[in-house]
């Protein structure tokens, strides 16, 4: 039963992840990330309810609160202020992008059968969701150019990361979780106020421009 | 106590000896190249009026010159003098043999040409740097080849020792190997650059382009030009020993006997007699070669000498 | 306390009083003439100490090992040992040490401006301190740290004059050269620790640690890696740049035992380290060896730089000291044991001459450098007038490197000779003609090394002066005539007692492996001797006989010559009925020019004539002569090396392509790839 719920979400994520490789409109990219954060509180409500942990509890509701609402409400806020609402052309188109990310996917899906069998019996697909997550963050962060939607990716790979971390694990240590949360809302903020201040500066937000300050 | 004085005895003897003969050897050389060209040439004892006259003149010096200049003539004469000791004359042993064989031999005379090259720059004349610039020159290419060929017959003999090596090669008894023919030809060609006679140098000049032992030396005058045409002449007789001692050993005494003393004596003046008419006719047969020609005869004894190696040894 | 206790607490004493030295010096930089007097007193103190532990060591043929730093925490531990080996480099590197800091107290105070007598005073005690941590380390660690340390304290003190485009070209070269060596040695510690899974010295270089191809791999490694360091063809170039550029007793240190550092690296590793020499390693140490000589005596033959001239001299001397090296590799290769033990002897016999004379002429060229302003041998002439002693030394100094006999050079190149010689004997087949060409060549080297010193002395001391700074010189002052003093007299001494140094010697190859040193090398400690099979000896030399002859004929010559003839008359020099000065004097290019026509194969020299005439061609009013030797290794070696490497950086610089979406694609490619080549066969 947990096992059930725990590949549901982690499929639930991995999907949410394709989506935010297909889309162009940042309004939805948020949303998307926001829908996974919520995925990924419910990993860990239904881990500390099969183990019967209380701190997983307080681990899944800052995760919805922080990541699944918090965040993209502030990133939103941000496009509002800047006024930009879609992404402009990848370097890639996205039927060619859909595919690289596939293959990525085998690749963390292969790589995951090296790992040994967790408690839950889930552990096999959640790496490997996790690991295909991860690559395919820093896939979009290599072929996007907006830098929102480069924050977004940061945002995706930290959450495969933390999928690991809840999902297989039994979680880290609660102030190391908390010491997370916080370092990521602050990178957040910090982000945020930076693509203020460079399109306010260059009128552009595409971070391939910055190759011409190259002397 | 008695072997020290013994050896310091023979030492003294040997060297008064040589000392003795060298003016000999040069004035009969100079007759025979007379000879040879039909004129008279000088008187056998000329040699020795040359230098008592040269002693008894009055010392003249450059102002310009140092200690350095009054000491290369003694340093030269001095280190041939003391090389003469190492080298087996009517005996078969060195008086000093116990100092050292060919290396120390070689090396001596290196330090009276250090000395006498230094002391040419010390007058500030361009004819003392002109020779001493040309001797040092010849006298690095000779360098390989004279080592080469002595050490040819110091392994056929078994040891670099020039007394120990006299006795073996007499104790072997005559033999006529061919690599002994090479490295003597290969020797008697350092042998002439070495004494500074045609075809690498000439003794009787004083032309600035034909001259290089004499360059050196031209400023002397009075007793250090005696020391200096002594010694000169002490170096051939030395090298002409050397060369008997290695390739015609036959007639050394092997005891202290006055017959076997006598006849020893007579074989070697025999036997440096032969040298000097070969040295004679090798500069009467030949023109002298400009200095950029004489790498290439020095090389073609070096070839001899590794020649003469290969064939005995491989 | 035994003497070994104390012994043992010995270097790290040494290396406490130089840290001392270093912190004082620092903090005295306003004060130079307190700052000279702390910092060399301090490293002549630590020197001292040094030296005399390395003496015990020799003495007692036992080494000594202990701890320099231990830290209880983190259960770090760095030992130390002082094997016979070690302890004949530390008495060579102190020995020369000491005089050289007396002479600098004199020579900072004239050479080195006030603000940086610091620097150069803390530098120098940093570098005796790493050589000698250098010399006695016993772990790899403490050799890189130390052998690093060494290099960036020589790189700054060559840096010095950093005004001078000279200087800052001559170190930068230095480090790039050290550093690619450094890395050599690096990777070669690298393997053999893997192989051995150990540390320490006596376990990785027990010889038994590696074998076939990595071994060959290891030995050209190692060979690098030292061989920049040793100063040996064609690792040579930095050489002549770097010892002319730092000050006169930094070159002096430099030139007799930096050089040892690559040496003994040489010896303990290449030679001894890596198990039973091959015979073409042998052959390749001697061809190297002789290749070095020649050219290295070459290149000085035309130098009228004086300390280029010494520099190059250096190599041809570190030239030497790798064909005894590989004289005795070839001999364990055949398993020659005394042999091999004559030849090592050879070799670390002249280590030792070569760095006592070496150190007296660079001390000698700076006295010279300090008192006419110039380093030119052209614009030098007439100081032994001037400057007596300077000269006097700076002529037993030349006569030493020349070989002649009486003096140090000749009681080690005497032994090499043997070994050469001997070995032709020994050894079989077309392999043993190496020996007999080889010592053809040192003969030759020799005979080039003594041309080359005439030269260097008689253009520079005797005669007329050349320019205004060389009539005006003045001598030395005492401190600095002192350490010269000294060490001419260790040439005559090391000279006239040969068989006591090597007597000594014969302890310390019999702590190397595979070298059976016989007894009857040494004939009481004036006599050496080299023996055959036969038993009488092949050659034995003692050259205080030599000496008693000699002195036998000067007082015939003096009585021959004093007794007739009066007063002696000075008149000027005849110069062909014109006034005689100093632009009739022969030159030093004029010196050496036979021998650079008849070497042109090697030198490839260009020459340039120009006439400048106003009126008309018959009548010009100049004529320009320039004379130009090509710069062999430089041009066709290093030239088309460095090009290389820049051409191969200019398009590594694509890469850099300052877009952030590449950097990331760098990431993400290497991370798929490290993900599919750890996560197994797919």
């Amino acid at each position: 039963m947990t096992a059930n719920v725990l590949i549901l979400c982690a499929a639930g994520m991995l999907v949410t992840a394709y989506l935010m490789v297909g889309q162009k409109a940042l309004f939805t990219t948020i949303r998307l990330y926001g829908l996974q954060s919520s995925l990924l509180g419910i990993v860990a409500a239904t881990n500390a309810l099969s183990d019967g942990r209380n701190d997983l509890w307080v681990t899944a509701a800052l995760t919805v609160a922080l990541k699944g609402l918090l965040i993209p409400w502030f990133l939103m806020k941000v496009i509002d202020r800047i006024g930009i609402h879609r992404e402009i052309e990848p370097f890639l188109n996205v039927p060619a992008s859909l595919l690289i990310c596939l293959g990525l996917t085998v690749v963390g899906y292969r790589v995951s059968t090296g790992f040994p069998e967790g408690t839950r019996g889930a552990s096999h697909h959640l790496i490997g969701v996790a690991l295909s997550m991860l690559l395919i963050g820093l896939f979009l962060m290599v072929t996007r150019k907006k830098a929102i939607t480069q924050i977004l990716a940061l945002l995706t790979v930290e959450n495969a990361v933390f999928l690991v971390a809840v999902g297989v694990t039994s979680g880290m240590p609660f102030i190391v979780e908390l010491g997370i949360s916080f370092d990521v809302i602050l990178a957040v903020l910090v982000l945020g106020v930076l693509v203020q201040r460079i399109v306010g500066r260059f009128e552009s937000m595409d971070v391939s421009r910055l190759s011409k300050l190259k002397g | 106590m008695t072997d020290a004085l013994y050896t310091v005895g023979l030492a003294l003897l040997q060297s008064a000896g040589l000392l003795a003969a060298a003016p000999l050897l040069k004035t009969v050389i100079k007759k025979m190249k007379a000879r040879l060209q039909n004129r008279q040439g000088p008187p056998i004892l000329q040699g020795y009026r040359d230098l008592s006259k040269l002693l008894g003149k009055e010392s003249v010096r450059s102002e310009t010159a140092s200690w350095v200049y009054v000491a290369g003539p003694r340093v030269y004469f001095a280190a041939t003098v003391a090389a003469t000791t190492l080298v087996p004359v009517l005996m078969a042993a060195a008086p000093l043999e116990a100092a050292g064989g060919i290396l120390l031999l070689v090396g001596t005379l290196a330090l009276g040409r250090f000395a006498l090259a230094t002391a040419a720059l010390d007058t500030g004349s361009p004819f003392g740097g002109m020779g001493a610039s040309r001797d040092m020159t010849i006298a690095a290419l000779a360098e390989p080849a004279l080592m080469l060929g002595l050490f040819t017959s110091a392994l056929a003999a078994g040891s670099m020792n020039l007394g120990v090596l006299v006795r073996g090669l007499l104790q072997q008894g005559p033999s006529f190997h061919p690599s002994d023919f090479l490295a003597l030809a290969g020797l008697f060609i350092i042998l002439i650059a070495e004494t500074g006679r045609i075809p690498v140098d000439n003794p009787a000049t004083h032309l600035e382009l034909t001259m290089i032992h004499e360059a050196m030396v031209l400023e002397y005058a009075g007793p250090d030009l005696a020391l200096v045409e002594w010694a000169s002449a002490l170096k051939e007789l030395l090298y002409m020993t050397l060369l008997v001692d290695l390739f015609m050993p036959a007639g050394i005494a092997m005891r202290a006997a006055p017959g076997a003393i006598l006849v020893a004596l007579l074989a070697w003046a025999g036997k440096v007699f032969v040298l000097a008419v070969a040295v004679t006719v090798a500069e009467s047969t030949n023109a002298k070669l400009r200095l950029f020609r004489v790498p290439e005869l020095v090389s073609i004894s070096l070839g001899l000498a590794f020649l003469a190696l290969a064939i005995r040894f491989l | 306390m035994s003497i070994s206790d104390v012994a043992a607490a010995g270097l790290p004493a040494a290396l406490v009083i130089r840290l001392a030295t270093v912190t004082a010096t620092a903090a005295l930089t306003r004060r130079a003439g307190a700052c000279r007097g702390v910092a060399l007193g301090g490293s002549i103190l630590a020197s001292a100490v040094t030296t005399t532990v390395a003496v015990i060591v020799i003495v007692s043929g036992r080494a000594i090992d202990g701890v320099l730093v231990r830290h209880a925490a983190s259960g770090i531990v760095l030992s130390y040992a002082i094997t016979p080996l070690s302890a004949w480099f530390l008495m060579v590197l102190g020995l020369v040490a000491m005089p050289v800091a007396l002479y600098s107290v004199g020579y900072f105070a004239h050479a080195v401006t006030a603000p940086r007598t610091a620097l150069v005073g803390a530098g120098l005690n940093v570098l005796l301190g790493a050589l000698e941590v250098v010399f006695a380390a016993d772990e790899v660690i403490v050799f890189l740290f130390a052998w690093e340390l060494m290099t960036l304290s020589t790189a700054a003190l060559v840096a010095v004059e950093h005004e001078s485009s000279a200087s800052r070209r001559a170190a930068y070269l230095y480090l790039v050269m050290s550093h690619v060596g450094t890395g050599c040695l690096v990777a070669g510690f690298l393997i053999l620790a893997a192989a051995s899974g150990s540390q320490s010295f006596p376990a990785l270089l027990s010889g038994h640690v590696v074998f076939g191809p990595t071994r060959e791999l290891l030995f050209v490694l190692f060979f690098l890696g030292f061989g920049v360091k040793a100063g040996v063809i064609p690792l040579h170039v930095w050489l002549p740049e770097a010892h002319p550029a730092a000050p006169s007793s930094v070159s002096a240190l430099m030139s007799a035992v930096l050089i040892t550092a690559g040496i003994y690296g040489l010896v303990r590793v290449c030679a001894f380290g890596l198990g039973v020499p091959e015979v073409r390693w042998g052959l390749a140490f001697m061809f190297i060896g002789t290749l070095s000589a020649i050219l290295g005596v070459l290149y000085a033959l035309t130098q009228t730089d004086i300390k280029r001239l010494l520099a190059y001299s250096t190599i041809e001397n570190a030239g030497i000291i790798v064909l005894g090296l590989g004289a005795g590799m070839l001999a364990l290769a055949y398993g020659h044991g005394a042999l091999a033990a004559l030849a090592v002897a050879a070799s670390l016999m002249h280590v030792l001459n070569h760095a006592v004379f070496k150190g007296l002429l660079f001390l000698g060229a700076g006295s010279v450098v300090m008192a006419t302003g110039t380093r030119e041998i052209e614009r030098l002439g007439g100081l032994l007038r001037r400057m007596p002693w300077t000269g006097l030394f700076f002529l037993v100094g030349a006569m030493a490197i020349s070989g002649l006999p009486l003096l140090n050079g000749f009681a080690s190149e005497w032994v090499t000779f043997q070994a050469l010689l001997l070995g032709f004997a020994s050894t079989p087949g077309l392999v043993r003609l190496n020996f007999p060409l080889g010592g053809a060549m040192l003969a030759l080297t020799t005979a080039l090394a003594a041309a080359c010193f005439v030269r260097a002395f008689g253009i520079s001391f005797l005669a007329l002066p050349r320019s205004h700074g060389a009539a005006e010189a003045h001598e030395s002052p005492a401190v600095m005539l002192v350490p010269q003093a000294f060490l001419a007299a260790s040439c005559v001494a090391l000279g006239l007692f040969p068989g006591a140094v090597l007597r000594t010697l014969r302890e310390v190859t019999r702590s190397l492996p595979g070298l059976q040193p016989r007894p009857e090398m040494v004939r009481g400690a004036m006599g050496m001797t080299s023996w055959a099979t036969r038993p009488e000896s092949f050659d034995h030399v003692v050259p205080a006989l030599l000496g008693a002859a000699m002195l036998g004929g000067l007082t015939f010559a003096a009585w021959a010559t004093v007794r007739t003839g009066a007063a002696v008359r000075r008149v000027p020099t005849w110069g062909c009925g014109g006034e005689q000065d100093a632009r009739t004097e022969y030159t030093a290019t004029a010196f050496s020019k036979p021998l650079l026509m008849i070497f042109r194969a090697v030198y490839r020299p260009t020459r340039d004539v120009e006439t400048l005439a106003e009126v008309s061609p018959y009548f010009p009013q100049e004529v320009r002569y320039r004379s130009a030797i090509e710069p062999t290794f430089e041009r066709y070696v290093y030239g088309p090396l460095g090009r290389g490497v820049l051409w191969a950086a200019g398009r590594m610089k694509v890469l850099q392509a300052g877009s952030l979406h590449a950097y990331l694609a760098y990431v993400l490619v290497l991370g798929v790839l490290i993900l599919i080549w750890l996560g197994g066969p797919m």
